[in-house]
């Protein structure tokens, strides 16, 4: 009841506010740009009929003949990858410990997991600015302690970006994780134990396995928003860092072409569908499995 | 009886006060001399609500989707004649903007580029685009001399080299870049042409993987604290960094420079939209800060030049006297304006500009 | 024929397969486990019996290296295996909750041990089968442990703690999980298994039943010590303390002093007024000594007359508790005491001599009780 509870604040977060969105925007992502308000036509203005029959696929076929296009996509699918692995990474062992503790601990082990969504995003985004810069704290504790000479450049590149990510993710990887192996009877691992394995092994054949699912479900609740990430690579990234939210926001706002913008965002979609539904069938395995 | 009768009829009349006496209005952050507000409210009792927002991205898409509600906005000027094509604003009624006379006739010289006859909009502050350098790193990298106004500073990759780790910040924003590399060359700066701007990208793609960021809007605080040397930058923006810097005496000393080779000029113009509640009220807002000492009031708040000729002598002489904010007769002659990119250039300038960026 | 009996406790040749010396495991300010000392046979069954918390878990967490002991030692086959990890040890074990792989099938969970110390699929794969043989677990052996019943689960946390022929097997409550009936049945197939595999066991129970009906001994434990160890028929027959008589089964105890009457004879006087009843010890007594009769209920037998028996005392009957096959008369005395008699129920209940608040005597022999100091 309390895994369900955990899984379902982002999950419902994320899936509830979705169809009516999306009908929207890809009905614009088939209309044509135009200086008027709204910025595209034809709309409802012109009635169902004609509306429905001026609407085209050419901004979908527009986006194949730019490469920006796809390699935006792959580069973003590669940092969201590589930023869901790094999550897990530092998640694991943090959920793992949290359910190693004692009991009287834990509420205030999760609290202080939770804590940092008590401030604003953006603010805690900035923050990292302050950590990371040349001027910084990272770096002026570097220099202090003499591992350095010379300031590291971290902040504007990709370093940067994926820290930005496994932070502002991290709880969404630790709380399934956590509750996967809250509820693991410590007895499987004494009997791995009795049977042969070293406590690494019990690790890995008996604990890994039977907190997959809560592998599963924090990966993809790191991944599927990682992937369209744009204010953490607009803050902490470089000019090199290609990701499609930062080209969507530019359709949008320095092209104004809601119709393009529209269009990659209803293609970054259709690639986060394929893991949604992926994600949807863990749980739906996983519900069954408990019953 | 009589007395409740009374009553109702005050009622009455405040009710419909509530709904015809009050002006919305929404303009950038920290623009105003809040005092300006209450004024306005004291002087002709329409109840003031006033917001404000950071991006001129942000106001279009209100603009362009419609329905926002508020009867004064503050677009800058591109962003202005875009919209006013867009049909988002509506016409002027001169007639009840008395204190127009008090306009400055050189930037509605200017303005009327784009907002023909100045027909939608007032000027409310203006400014420059150009270079701001924490001057002893500067001269620490490249030697003491070095011209800190000229585009030579950021466009020659040898002195960027230079610069590089001393970190250098440009604007992310194609339609400020683009036509100072137009600028830098010779070019037009204002062309629409696009074999025009394509030479402006050897030049920026050249000094591109010198430049520490692009961002519009953190160099303000990168130039204050020192961590870069180097920003091209909006005016207002780049002294604000230096008062900041001042203020902290961390021994960070900023200069802003207009571009000696010519600045892009930059206007932030008072308009009323189409469907605004409250036209009359706009009005009255547009002419109480029309009026001499209210604008006066504001550019002494907020350090910037305005476009009110009759407010300059009751200017504070940090302001009128300071060349930055209002730029000598030589360096004002050099200024220029540009219109907006129509969509299909717009998006090849864009393309080009994550090219630059990014490389790809 | 007297080689046949199972009793390698008695014969000083023997050498034990588990030796605690002087074992003592605090944890913190409790002491689990104090200063114990205590020998296992190979092929025993032996049985730790005791009421939660007496330490009989803490013992078989030592044995399977879970824990390890404060002091003493404890030895397997003659070495010290303080400090060998659990997964070092020739010992296996059944957990409680039978701590079944829930992501593996029935087969991999039995395959789990061997996997660990060989790579031979084919001498793997010889095994499982022979262990789903032995507990008949062959038709569920692609099955997942949630959908199998929970004796058959019972059973295949036996064949995998079994599959790598341990020297020891322990089990933690092996059958609390199950119902009466099956729990019965388990038991003699655990026996059976037991004498198959020819394996030692020990098994933790707070089930005395349990324990006297699978063990070839039974330790009685209370508060980290040993009361006692013996065969289930010394346990139940000559319970050597009033804890052990009275935690092995149903019991009743007259307190009294003790007066030797002749050799092994005492005579016990229990209340002021009445006659003193009479009991055979080899334990000796002083004159006036505080004693305890202890009597199982099925040795009191329930008389309409005076008995001619060596020990008879009046009452009425309290209370009739029905069991089937037998029922339990609770008589009380004139002092207020109450004695449990247990009949065998013979007839059927219309014929039943006795009902309630009906005068009756109850008596019982001179050697029925067993008469104990403390």
């Amino acid at each position: 009841m309390k895994r369900a509870f955990l899984i379902a604040v982002p999950y419902v977060w994320l899936l509830a506010l979705f169809l009516i969105p999306f009908a929207v925007v890809f009905k614009i992502s088939l209309s044509d740009i135009e200086l008027a308000i709204p910025p595209y036509t034809p709309t409802m203005k012109d009635g169902l009929w004609t509306m429905l029959s001026q609407l085209d696929f050419e901004n979908f076929i527009f986006l194949t003949q730019d490469d920006l296009y796809w390699k935006a996509y792959l580069s973003s699918l590669q940092i969201a990858l590589i930023s869901t692995v790094l999550t897990l990474m530092v998640g694991y062992p943090m959920a793992y410990a949290m359910a190693r503790a004692p009991e009287q601990w834990r509420p205030t082990l999760l609290m202080l997991v939770i804590l940092p969504f008590w401030t604003s995003f953006l603010i805690r985004v900035y923050a990292w600015i302050g950590i990371l810069s040349n001027e910084g704290f990272l770096n002026q504790f570097l220099l202090w302690i003499g591992i350095i000479d010379t300031p590291l450049t971290v902040l504007n590149t990709n370093t940067a970006v994926y820290i930005g990510i496994v932070y502002t993710y991290l709880p969404f990887m630790i709380l399934p994780i956590y509750s996967a192996l809250d509820r693991l009877d410590g007895s499987l691992i004494e009997a791995a134990e009795d049977l042969g394995c070293s406590r690494l092994k019990a690790f890995w054949l008996v604990t890994i396995p039977l907190s997959k699912n809560g592998i599963i479900a924090g990966c993809f609740l790191v991944f599927i928003p990682a992937l369209g990430e744009f204010v953490i690579p607009s803050l902490l990234g470089g000019s090199g860092t290609l990701m499609i939210g930062k080209v969507l926001f530019e359709e949008f706002f320095s092209n104004r072409d809601w119709p393009v913008a529209s269009a990659v965002a209803v293609i970054l979609l259709l690639i986060l569908i394929v893991p949604i539904v992926l994600f949807q069938r863990n749980e739906q395995k996983q519900a069954e499995a408990e019953k | 009886m009589k007395k409740m009768m009374l009553s109702t009829v005050a009622l009455g009349a405040l009710a419909g006060a509530a709904i015809a006496d009050e002006v919305r209005v929404y303009n950038w952050s920290d623009y105003i001399d809040e005092d300006l507000l209450t004024k306005f409210e004291e002087e002709t009792g329409i109840d003031l609500i006033y917001d404000v927002y950071d991006s001129n991205e942000v106001l279009e898409t209100k603009m362009l989707a419609g329905g926002s509600g508020y009867d004064v906005v503050v677009p800058s000027n591109d962003f202005l004649q875009r919209q006013i094509s867009a049909g988002v604003y509506q016409k002027l009624d001169a007639s009840k903007l008395p204190n127009k006379v008090n306009m400055w006739d050189t930037i509605e010289a200017r303005t009327s580029a784009f907002d023909p006859d100045n027909a939608y909009s007032i000027n409310y502050m203006w400014g420059t685009t150009g270079i701001g350098a924490n001057v002893l790193k500067v001269e620490e990298f490249l030697g003491p001399d070095t011209p800190l106004d000229s585009l030579d500073l950021i466009f020659n990759p040898e002195n960027m080299e230079k610069l590089q780790d001393c970190g250098v910040h440009f604007l992310d924003a194609p339609t400020e870049m683009i036509p100072a590399a137009l600028q830098y060359i010779g070019q037009d700066p204002n062309s629409q042409d696009p074999d025009v701007l394509a030479m402006a990208e050897p030049i920026l793609a050249g000094v591109a993987p010198y430049v520490q960021k692009f961002h519009s809007s953190e160099y303000i605080n990168a130039l204050a604290n020192g961590d870069i040397c180097v920003a091209f930058g909006f005016s207002g923006d780049i002294l604000q960094a230096r008062d900041r810097a001042a203020e902290a005496e961390n021994g960070v000393e900023i200069v802003y420079n207009p571009v000696s080779e010519g600045s892009l000029m930059w206007f932030d113009q008072m308009a009323i939209p189409a469907d605004a509640p409250n036209v009359d009220n706009a009005h009255a807002f547009l002419n109480f800060m029309m009026d001499a000492q209210n604008m006066a009031a504001a550019s002494n708040y907020v350090y910037y030049a305005n476009g009110n000729l009759a407010s300059q002598e009751f200017l504070v002489e940090d302001v009128i006297g300071d060349p930055a904010i209002y730029p000598n007769g030589a360096t004002l002659e050099k200024l220029y304006t540009k219109s907006p990119y129509p969509a299909k250039v717009q998006r090849t300038v864009t393309r080009m500009w994550t090219k630059i960026k990014s490389g790809t | 024929m007297a080689d046949t009996v199972f009793a390698p406790w008695d014969d000083p040749d023997q050498k034990p397969l588990i030796r605690f010396r002087n074992v003592t495991k605090r944890f913190g300010d409790f002491t689990a486990i104090d200063d114990l000392t205590l020998d296992i046979f190979e092929q025993e069954f032996f049985a730790l019996l005791g009421p939660s918390g007496c330490g009989k878990t803490t013992m078989m967490r030592m044995l399977a290296g879970f824990e390890n002991p404060t002091e003493g030692r404890i030895e397997l086959a003659g070495n010290d295996i303080a400090g060998v990890p659990p997964n070092k040890r020739a010992v296996n074990m059944m957990f409680q909750s039978y701590a079944l792989f829930p992501h593996l099938s029935i087969w991999d969970n039995i395959a789990f041990g061997l996997r660990r110390e060989s790579s031979d699929k084919a001498a793997i794969s010889a095994r499982v089968e022979e262990m789903l043989k032995l507990t008949r677990l062959e038709k569920f052996a692609k099955r997942k442990p949630h959908q199998i019943s929970g004796g058959q689960r019972q059973r295949v946390a036996l064949a995998r703690s079994l599959a790598k022929a341990p020297k020891l097997l322990l089990l933690d409550e092996p059958l609390g999980a199950l119902d009466a009936k099956l729990r019965e049945a388990t038991q003699f197939e655990l026996m059976d298994i037991q004498e198959k595999t020819g394996t030692t066991f020990v098994i933790v129970t707070h089930d005395q039943e349990e324990a006297m009906t699978v063990a070839s001994r039974v330790a009685v434990m209370d508060e980290g010590r040993i009361m006692q160890v013996a065969t289930p028929e010394q346990i139940y027959e000559a319970p050597q303390s009033v804890y052990v008589a009275d935690f092995i089964g149903d019991v009743n105890i007259i307190r009294g002093s003790a007066t030797a009457v002749g050799p092994d004879r005492y005579q016990i006087a229990w209340a002021e007024g009445r006659d003193p009843v009479h009991a055979v010890s080899t334990r000796p007594f002083s004159d006036g000594q505080e004693c305890h009769l202890a009597i199982r209920p099925e040795k009191v037998s329930i008389h309409a007359e005076h008995p001619a028996a060596d020990n008879a005392v009046q009452g009425k009957v309290l209370d009739i508790a029905y069991l089937g096959n037998l029922s339990t008369y609770h008589v009380e005395l004139p002092t207020g005491e109450i004695i449990k008699a247990q009949v065998a129920n013979t007839r059927r209940i219309s014929r039943r001599a006795f009902t309630w608040e009906d005068p009756v005597w109850i008596s019982w022999t001179e050697t029925a009780g067993v008469l104990l100091d403390q």
